[in-house]
């Protein structure tokens, strides 16, 4: 399992976190989870993985700032993105205030596809 | 040359009395002969309407070259009896003046024909101005004004009054307000009646059409004497359309509520379908694999989805429904005691004790027990979250009730994990939660949007890491004004 790709769950859903933990370790990735932005950050930086899988609306701290500091973080700037919303308004609204960062690699609307997401995150990480 | 060496002969008193009578009575006096000539005129007529020597007496008062056709003095020379007549003419400066005229039988011998007409007329283009004033003023003022009697039946009506609730002159006020047989309850007049001064309210009435008229009344009392109320003037402004208007308002602020709480219902429904989904893949994974302690885990995944649905829907339909709160008269402490009732096990099961602290002066108020009820349970709810995410030994959460200062007060309060600052700026917002998937983020917009439908308000208390208290506050006044209203 050492060899395996890292992959970081951030989403205040204990349910979601939990399938998508599963999901990616059943298909031979490493997952780790964090409930918010801030925990989500702290963990990236790290733990330093492979592909960040991101909520957008959570309390305490939004996916969206998260993201900007991710982007922001010589560390972590490098780290694909995949982003997750329940709702499209908020996305676009991300989408046209990120003047400063470059796009996420991937986005998905909830309720995610699991096979297209699995073959995104093959795609982003091998 | 004689007859400026004449000595005047001394004046007779009566002459003088007579003179100076003529000259300084309030009156403008002339006297006129059977061929409308002026023979005589006192100061006052001279002064009001000007030169009057060899002059006929409808050039003077009217400026008309030949006799009125409604002389009042030729009815005096016909008949020999003094009259009283009203008449329009023109002052000495060009000006329309209105008078009043008392016209006198002149004789020179007893019971020969009239001579002359001495006439007396005292103008009244003032008097009539200010009635007319008056008159405007009171029909087109942008208000109803009715003046009752002590029988409560309606003497006078202003115009816009009598637009909308119809001719009722020595009707009955209640009947033509509001349809009553008998008087109304609180009756601003009555009170009026009974200690002179003036009182407000706010009423509902039906016009003519059988239209809803909301009205705010101000009574007046028209004295009698120093201290005898003899009638009740009514003042009242139409604000139908102002209620109208602030029902749309709050139409619309609930309409713009429910559309920004759709974006956020649709996030909460999409986690509730990737749970779903969740649990269904642990499900098959677990059976795939024949482990049950997976197909357990999955099952309980899905469980909670399906519930979290349920708990959803439940908010959010009370959330969106824009009803009047349907107010009983009840004991609130009865309310706190069900909710213990309820949660006290709940409670106890997590190692927190629930209690409660009812004021003994607490009496009983209009409440809705389903809405008070549901904001309880909010707020007890909310508490043992609370408690448990505090993760301290010996928590507790109190329910007190108890009564302020005309005003009934529900308090929650928790030593649990409290609320920062950031998070109490958002409490009140749709479909914000601190408890992840746990909560719906309505339960605290619901409890307050209950206690602003009683009237009343809500307050919270809270720092990060030392409880919170909530606070339900309900005006004693608007409770029972809502009670009024509702019935």
């Amino acid at each position: 399992m050492s060899d395996s790709k890292k992959i970081l769950i951030v989403d205040d859903e204990a349910d979601i976190t939990k399938w998508l933990t599963l999901l990616f370790e059943e298909n031979g990735y490493q997952a780790i989870s964090a409930a918010d932005g801030s925990e989500g950050f702290d963990k990236a930086e790290k733990e330093l993985p492979n592909l960040i899988v991101l909520d957008i609306s959570m309390p305490v701290e939004s996916g969206v700032k998260m993201y900007r500091k991710l982007k922001e973080s010589d560390k972590t700037s490098e780290i694909p993105v995949i982003m997750l919303t329940g709702v499209t308004p908020e996305f676009e609204n991300f989408i046209s205030s990120r003047s400063q960062v470059p796009a996420p690699e991937a986005y998905f609307e909830k309720p995610v596809n699991k096979e297209a997401l699995l073959e995104k995150a093959k795609e982003l990480v091998g | 040359m004689k007859s400026n060496n004449r000595v005047n002969p001394p004046r007779r008193l009566a002459d003088m009395i007579y003179e100076e009578l003529f000259h300084q009575v309030p009156f403008n006096v002339a006297v006129i002969d059977r061929n409308y000539n002026v023979v005589e005129a006192n100061k006052n007529f001279t002064e009001y309407f000007g030169n009057w020597k060899n002059k006929k007496c409808y050039a003077v008062y009217k400026k008309l070259k030949k006799p009125c056709k409604d002389c009042p003095s030729v009815e005096v020379f016909k008949k020999g009896k003094p009259i009283v007549a009203d008449a329009v003419g023109v002052d000495q400066h060009g000006r329309k003046t209105h008078y009043v005229g008392h016209v006198f039988p002149l004789r020179i011998k007893e019971g020969g024909r009239v001579e002359y007409a001495l006439e007396m007329t005292h103008t009244v283009t003032e008097t009539d101005r200010w009635q007319q004033e008056y008159q405007i003023l009171f029909d087109r003022v942008p208000c109803y004004i009715t003046v009752i009697g002590e029988d409560y039946r309606i003497v006078r009506a202003n115009e816009a009054f009598r637009n909308n609730f119809g001719e009722v002159l020595g009707q009955h006020c209640y009947k033509v307000y509001k349809r009553r047989t008998t008087k109304c309850p609180n009756c601003p007049a009555a009170k009026t009646f009974r200690d002179g001064r003036v009182h407000h309210s706010t009423q509902l009435g039906m016009g003519k059409r059988g239209q809803d008229i909301n009205y705010a009344v101000s009574t007046t009392p028209l004295m009698r004497g120093s201290d005898n109320i003899a009638h009740v003037i009514e003042i009242s402004n139409d604000i139908t359309a102002l209620k109208k208007l602030e029902h749309q308002v709050i139409e619309a602020e609930r309409l713009g509520a429910v559309g920004q709480t759709v974006a956020g219902l649709a996030h909460s429904i999409k986690n509730i379908l990737m749970g779903l989904e969740g649990g269904k893949y642990i499900v098959s994974l677990g059976l795939n694999k024949n482990d049950k302690e997976m197909i357990s885990e999955g099952w309980e995944m899905l469980e909670r989805n399906f519930e979290k649905t349920t708990s959803l829907v439940k908010d959010f339909l009370s959330f969106s429904k824009g009803r009047l709160p349907q107010l009983k008269m009840i004991k609130p402490g009865f309310l706190v005691k069900e909710i213990v009732d309820l949660y006290k096990d709940i409670a106890a099961q997590s190692g927190i004790e629930l209690r409660s602290e009812i004021d003994k002066n607490v009496k009983s108020a209009p409440l809705d027990p389903d809405g008070i009820h549901t904001c309880l349970t909010n707020l007890v709810s909310n508490a043992i979250d609370a408690c448990l995410m505090g993760k301290q030994k010996g928590t507790e959460v109190l329910i007190k009730v108890s009564e302020g200062r005309d005003k009934l007060i529900f308090e929650v309060s928790d030593n649990g994990s409290g609320i920062d600052y950031e998070i109490k700026k958002k409490i009140f917002t749709t479909f914000f939660t601190t408890k992840g998937g746990e909560g719906t983020g309505l339960g605290l917009l619901t409890t307050r949007k209950i206690v602003q439908e009683h009237g009343g308000k809500i307050l919270v208390d809270s720092e990060k890491g030392s409880g919170a208290r909530f606070r339900m506050e309900f005006p004693r006044k608007r409770l029972m004004a809502l009670y009024k209203e509702m019935k």
